[in-house]
């Protein structure tokens, strides 16, 4: 497999606290890693340094071998939230939003967004108010957002964290298809059925320092 | 009991001077929170969301300027259009310009105040996650407005509120010339003082219907929105 995201070094520290130390970090592309760790370990920072949401001093960035800072990797990596924020409108619009962020014309939108509520299975929630949404119904349509988009990499922050029965089973089989589908995701969890997902790695966060185990 | 019915009758018998006076106060008030709506809206997000240098005197002075009395702003603006002043070229005073004017810089803090009020109390996920799935810096300003529209709704009220009512800045950079800048607030000052009540009550009617009138289009709206 190429090289989708390689880093020479990241740390991150607060105060005089360092909370992430990370040395060389390679992530493959067409390859589901999760990380695991306790809570508070930094498994949220990371993903979100990740994402360009918070500031870190990253050494060696590159994405598919092209040097990035970290402020510039949004449209190429999407973090989904471990409590999804929906904008106050439709589920149809939600989903669109990255689209029209990136000026893709409306047949060509419309259907990739059609596409994406089949593929979470959402269609019956198209014009539900997101307020209306279950926990369950608003991390499947945060997924949908995300895939629509393609991105190189998926950042998925403890999706199945506070849902239960069904609304967890679905989102786990939509985070199985995407890694059936051979896409990049790094994965937040302490969701047992999440890390023994087949096809993916794990690496371990404790101390700062992240293991492959 | 007869300034009473001389005031309905002001009212309702279509008396041209008395909705002419309408018309200028609404015509103002509109046009000054138009003009200093979007520069307003555009700092408070500055504010909330930046860090600079000099942005703490900044937010200072807008405080300030939320206080300020509305004749100490007519003064100003007095001296800056009056003949001798550094704008008295542009021959303004004693016009509704300088009336609107004067009216967009008593609104434009209140509209600063509330959009940084609202932007701050925002939930945070939404600018993330507006960043997250691509979206440029302006785009996400203006999604994280857009989530915070009733707030912002709340300070647009509240400024036109400021304008339509204040009369100490009316009176002195537009004159309460009849017909020309002669607003509800400045006719009913100058028609108590010479003690004709009637126009003065039925003006102050207009006054208080607008007011309950805006704040019930607000309430219907917050309530539209708390349903979402």
């Amino acid at each position: 497999m190429s090289v989708l995201l390689a880093l020479a070094r990241l740390r991150k520290s607060f105060g005089d606290r360092m909370l992430l130390d990370l040395g060389e970090l390679v992530i493959e592309a067409g390859q589901a890693y999760v990380i695991t760790g306790d809570n508070g370990a930094g498994k949220t920072t990371l993903l979100r340094i990740l994402a360009g949401l918070e500031p870190a001093d990253i050494e060696g960035l590159r994405i598919e071998g092209v040097a990035h800072n970290g402020a510039q990797v949004s449209r190429q990596i999407v973090y989904v939230h471990q409590h999804p924020y929906l904008f106050q409108s439709s589920v149809a619009r939600n989903i669109a939003y990255g689209l029209r962020a990136r000026g893709i014309d409306g047949v060509k939108r419309e259907r990739l967004v059609e596409e994406a509520i089949a593929w979470a299975g959402v269609g019956h929630l198209r014009n539900v108010p997101p307020s209306k949404l279950s926990g369950g119904e608003k991390q499947r349509v945060a997924m949908a957002r995300a895939k629509v988009l393609g991105p190189r990499l998926f950042l998925l922050d403890e999706p199945t964290a506070n849902l239960d029965g069904e609304a967890r089973a679905q989102t786990i089989a939509l985070i199985r298809q995407l890694v059936q589908d051979k896409n990049s995701l790094l994965i937040a969890c302490h969701d047992r059925e999440l890390i023994e997902l087949p096809g993916t790695r794990r690496f371990h966060l404790e101390n700062g320092k992240l293991t492959e185990v | 009991m007869d300034t009473i019915a001389e005031s309905v009758r002001l009212l309702f018998g279509g008396d041209r001077e008395l909705w002419g006076i309408i018309f200028i106060s609404l015509n103002v008030a509109l046009l000054g929170l138009v003009l200093a709506t979007p520069p307003g809206i555009a700092l408070g997000y500055v504010l909330a969301m930046r860090r600079f240098r000099g942005r703490r005197t900044l937010v200072v002075v807008m405080q300030s300027l939320l206080s300020f009395p509305t004749v100490v702003v007519g003064l100003v603006l007095y001296l800056l259009l009056s003949r001798q002043g550094p704008f008295g070229s542009l021959e303004l005073l004693f016009t509704q310009e300088a009336m609107v004017i004067g009216q967009a810089i008593l609104v434009f803090p209140i509209i600063v105040a509330h959009t940084v009020s609202a932007v701050q109390g925002a939930d945070a996920r939404a600018h993330e996650t507006a960043v997250s799935l691509g979206a440029s810096p302006l785009r996400a300003a203006v999604t994280l407005l857009n989530e915070t529209r009733f707030a912002l709704m709340t300070g647009v009220v509240n400024g036109f509120g400021r304008a339509i009512s204040e009369v100490g800045c009316a009176l002195m950079i537009g004159g309460n010339i009849a017909g020309v800048t002669r607003n509800i607030t400045t006719a009913i000052a100058l028609e108590t003082s010479k003690g004709e009540f009637a126009q003065g009550i039925a003006l102050g009617v207009v006054l208080v219907v607008l007011a309950l009138g805006i704040n019930l289009i607000m309430a219907v709206m917050q309530g539209e929105g708390g349903m979402k």
